[in-house]
């Protein structure tokens, strides 16, 4: 799972402060708040459709950003592809994993 | 401010002459701490919150400038961003100020030559941390400031209170961005705000008290929402979902 820091305005204690913010795939699964430690997340069953949906729409656009990035880096593409399909099996799991074990 | 402009399409594109510049300002306000990011580079439905921004103004005409007003410690990571998820256009990075408004004033110093040989005539500033504002959104106010001298979004507020929980009296406004305004009385309100040592709170504030432009209202859009609190990234990320993952 992706995990990105930033400063936010807690909702909760109405402080800007650094927030914890956990990805599933593309989708933001919770945030954290450091001051107060309020938690903001989706609801779960809202959670699993959109990451359906999410995942869906990735797949439909995959041909096509991969076209783009072919086009526009066609060194590093070619270079990096091996890699990065390995790596998709292992993606996929963490980000179900993600979602089931909450 | 004046009330929603009048004019046709075709008024608002017969009067642009020149070319657009685009200010995208992405500074924020924070030092940065450790494993914390701006905002604007926080992940929103695969891309950046500044790549969506940036894509808004895909489809703005005569755009001959983009400006990305960023702090150095972002340098790094924004060339990354827009290595990976630009649209190919040039982008120049200016470092950003203290304040919105010193940002801004940099922005604008670094395209002074080319307002003033003429290049650029209209100038649009947005706030990255604004990414759903939209290719229409943007393209009403630049064509309206072209014609007008001024633009900017707001949307009527309702449901406003006092502590005492009597309402509010008259019609409430918010204004958002972008905002767009003609580029050389611009320059010269940012240049003499800085002689006076005026800061103000948005472009609109500076232009009001420094010049002769009156700034129209074009109407604003509701989901053309400010990353502010969390979830406002939830949100986001909902309305890009509904709209298909496409800017609107």
């Amino acid at each position: 799972m992706n995990t990105e820091h930033a400063h936010l305005t807690c909702s909760a204690c109405g402080q800007v402060a650094e927030h914890e913010l956990r990805y599933a795939g593309r989708l933001l699964h919770s945030t954290r708040c450091a001051a107060c430690g309020h938690v903001v997340r989706h609801e779960q069953r809202d959670l699993y459709s959109a990451y359906l949906r999410d995942l869906e729409q990735r797949l439909v656009t995959k041909p096509r950003r991969l076209a783009r990035r072919a086009a526009q880096e066609p060194r590093s593409f070619v270079t990096g592809l091996p890699r990065a399909v390995l790596r998709q099996p292992v993606k996929l799991a963490g980000e179900l994993w993600t979602l089931l074990r909450r | 401010m004046r009330q929603p402009a009048r004019g046709t399409s075709r008024d608002r594109e017969t009067a642009r002459r020149g070319g657009v510049a685009l200010v995208l300002l992405a500074a924020g306000n924070g030092s940065r701490v450790g494993r914390e990011i701006n905002k604007v580079f926080l992940p929103l439905a695969g891309r950046r919150v500044l790549t969506w921004s940036l894509d808004s103004t895909r489809r703005l005409r005569n755009l001959v400038s983009t400006v990305l007003v960023v702090q150095d410690h972002d340098l790094v990571h924004v060339r990354e961003v827009l290595r990976r998820e630009g649209d190919g256009r040039a982008v120049e990075l200016v470092q950003g100020g203290s304040t919105r408004h010193e940002s801004e004033l940099h922005a604008m110093r670094s395209l002074a030559p080319r307002i003033h040989d003429g290049t650029i005539d209209v100038v649009v500033i947005h706030d990255a941390a604004r990414p759903l504002a939209g290719p229409t959104l943007f393209t009403e106010v630049v064509d309206t400031a072209a014609l007008l001298g001024g633009a900017l979004p707001v949307l009527s507020k309702q449901g406003i209170v006092f502590s005492d929980g009597t309402n509010v009296d008259g019609q409430l406004m918010t204004v958002q961005t972008p905002q767009a305004f003609h580029a050389r009385p611009l320059l010269e309100a940012y240049e003499q705000a800085a002689r006076e040592g005026f800061v103000g709170s948005d472009t609109a504030s500076c232009v009001e008290r420094f010049s002769e432009l009156r700034v129209h209202g074009v109407a604003g859009d509701a989901s053309n929402i400010k990353i502010t609190f969390p979830e406002d990234l939830f949100l986001a990320e909902r309305l890009l979902e509904r709209s298909g993952w496409r800017l609107r």
